[in-house]
């Protein structure tokens, strides 16, 4: 149906607007949190919330990078990393045989695996905790593995397998015909070619696991095994919070994921509507 | 020896849909062979299973002395030319040449030679750096065809590798498989097509199929032999009808009577004509149908004998030729193909002569008489 002038000069001008006010919702506290962390403790209880900085101070990221942020830091980059390049590994693998290798069950596990994705983690944690306590990974890194990739699997399978269904599959016969089995197939020829589905896979995951917060709380205790979504707690006291440390430690977290963000924007948004949007 | 045989070969996709029934097929050493039919006939069915691509449901390939049926593709010695080029999209055109030689653990420098010499006779050396998108359609078709000749394969397989090309191009690349052919004689090639000018124009020998009812009724193959024998003999009101172009003009008739000359048929316009075929089997009154191509009729003053004389529906001209639509064809609206302008316009009647052994008898089960 063809839309009048009216309706289309009120959507030109509707469009801009609420994507400015939708700016605004999402950067106003991005802006608040970065202005306070240049305050001081006393600053920001004595002056109103929306005041600037009397001075650009650093002595919040001072106090946060003398504590134990950067054990934190290490902590989420080797749990991140590792269970990001296991996803991927594995995702693949599971996508690569959904997409092409024709058995049995195939629709029924696929199924299965994505039905994953509605499962609240939440409900799996006290099971998660008994199983780490009991082969004894409680408190540490190590232990938030396992959980990481099992919960970010089924959504990455679905994405991949999406993804993997649409490369022809003239070049898998292609490969057969040059020598290739279907380990050669998924190496050389498949794994190389979803790389745009790979990588959105793992940006996605990465900025998922960077965030994540329940199970690391559950799993780890000391200073030494946590992570960073964790480190606020240092600066939360049982009668007063350090507001302005705390907000730097939060700066400070974010700041890995804005910087992947802006790089990696296109094959998220590409990612997320993958499974949703054909060829 | 590069010789293919296929015996008693059926194929079914599930239980109810049949796709391939009883091929029986002799390939020889060095022959250039062209499956032919319409869509859904199974043509590139019958050549993936001889890549080993697809399982027969029953029978028995051989290539060479060797029954393949359990062979990997990869092992049957067999390179294939897909219909979308299928290169591989994050290898250079190197890459896509040398990458089978690799997967064979095949000497660097002999890789080396193999693809500079595919290069050279496809005239592809410049190319040797890029990647398959920086590539032109030809250019990429010529990189497939350069990956299968650094395999030296014992046969060629191609599927419809050029109806993915312009008119023109296809017409180069098509001389250029053919001089590929002569440049490998001892490799067999089979060639996937379902444009009957590429067939004509390259094959030694035609597998026409049927599709459809024709398959579960007569099995697979329509008709095999050297291009022009399925043209001037064709086997029965399919393989007439889908050889040649415009197709086969068919006229339904009723025969008379059995001559030493041939069968005499009245038309169902009323002239009579003879038509040199063996119809004794038939009884006085049969239904039959006969063909006679666009090109077989020649333009004649009036009616005379052997010819058929009807009002013209619309002239289509060309330039060198003309098409003449006449009524009273079966189904389709006859064609005569005459040189020039015709020399008729729409609303005329007008004459042709269908030379005798020109005409082809097809009985009431649309299978050709007997030519004598």
């Amino acid at each position: 149906m063809a839309s009048s002038p009216a309706t289309r000069v009120a959507g030109r001008i509707a469009v801009p607007v609420l994507g400015l006010f939708w700016l605004a919702v999402t950067t106003v506290p991005f802006l608040f949190m970065v202005m306070t962390t240049f305050k001081t403790q006393e600053e920001s209880y004595s002056s109103s919330v929306w005041a600037l900085p009397e001075s650009l101070n650093f002595v919040n990221y001072a106090d946060v990078l003398s504590g134990p942020f950067l054990t934190y830091l290490k902590n989420s980059v080797m749990v991140v990393a590792i269970s990001v390049v296991l996803i991927v590994l594995i995702s693949a693998m599971a996508a690569y045989a959904f997409a092409r290798i024709r058995f049995r069950f195939n629709e029924a596990l696929f199924g299965l695996i994505v039905a994953g994705m509605i499962v609240p983690i939440h409900i799996t944690l006290v099971p998660i905790y008994l199983m780490t306590r009991e082969i004894g990974l409680y408190d540490s890194p190590f232990a938030l593995i396992g959980p990481y990739v099992a919960t970010s699997l089924p959504i990455s399978v679905f994405i991949l397998t999406e993804f993997m269904r649409q490369i022809p599959k003239e070049l898998e016969e292609a490969a057969r015909l040059d020598g290739c089995g279907p380990f050669t197939i998924f190496f050389k020829i498949f794994f190389p070619l979803s790389g745009p589905g790979l990588s959105t896979i793992a940006i996605y995951n990465a900025i998922m696991l960077w965030n994540e917060f329940i199970f690391a709380y559950v799993l780890t205790s000391s200073t030494s095994t946590r992570t960073l979504p964790l480190a606020i707690w240092d600066y939360q006291g049982q009668y007063t919070s350090n507001i302005p440390a705390i907000l730097a430690v939060v700066t400070l977290t974010s700041l890995p994921l804005v910087v992947a963000y802006a790089f990696g924007q296109e094959k998220i948004v590409k990612g997320m509507m993958a499974g949703s949007v054909k060829g | 020896m590069t010789s293919i045989t296929l015996s008693g070969v059926n194929k079914s996709f599930g239980a109810n849909f049949p796709v391939i029934r009883d091929v029986d097929l002799e390939i020889a050493d060095g022959e250039f062979c062209v499956f032919l039919g319409p869509s859904g006939c199974g043509k590139s069915t019958l050549l993936r299973m001889v890549a080993g691509l697809e399982m027969a449901y029953s029978g028995q390939i051989r290539i060479g002395d060797r029954v393949v049926d359990k062979v990997e593709p990869a092992d049957r010695q067999v390179a294939m030319v897909f219909q979308n080029y299928a290169l591989y999209p994050h290898m250079s055109v190197y890459e896509n040449m040398a990458f089978g030689l690799r997967q064979a653990k095949t000497p660097k420098d002999e890789i080396d030679r193999r693809v500079k010499e595919a290069a050279r006779i496809l005239q592809i050396e410049p190319l040797l750096d890029r990647m398959p998108k920086a590539l032109s359609g030809g250019q990429r078709q010529r990189v497939a065809i350069g990956r299968a000749i650094v395999r030296q394969p014992k046969v060629f397989l191609f599927d419809e590798p050029l109806s993915n090309l312009d008119a023109a191009l296809r017409v180069h690349m098509r001389s250029e498989i053919a001089t590929l052919h002569r440049n490998f004689p001892a490799a067999s090639m089979i060639y996937v097509t379902h444009d009957q000018t590429e067939a004509m124009a390259l094959a030694d020998k035609i597998v026409l199929l049927h599709a459809g009812k024709d398959m579960l009724k007569h099995g697979s193959i329509a008709q095999v032999g050297k291009p022009l024998d399925l043209y001037h003999r064709p086997r029965n009101l399919f393989v007439a009808g889908f050889l040649g172009s415009p197709t086969m003009n068919f006229i339904a008739a009723t025969f008379i009577g059995q001559e030493t000359a041939g069968a005499h048929v009245a038309l169902k316009g009323g002239e009579e004509l003879l038509v040199p075929v063996d119809g004794s089997k038939l009884a006085a009154g049969a239904p039959v149908t006969l063909g006679v191509r666009p090109e077989h009729l020649a333009p004649v003053p009036g009616p005379a004998g052997q010819t058929l004389t009807r009002k013209v529906s619309a002239v289509e001209h060309f330039g060198e030729y003309s098409f003449v639509y006449l009524d009273g064809g079966t189904p389709a609206p006859l064609i005569a193909k005459v040189p020039g302008d015709g020399g008729v316009k729409a609303g005329d009647t007008a004459s042709y002569q269908a030379p005798a052994d020109c005409c082809h008898l097809f009985d009431a089960d649309g299978i050709a008489l007997t030519q004598i």
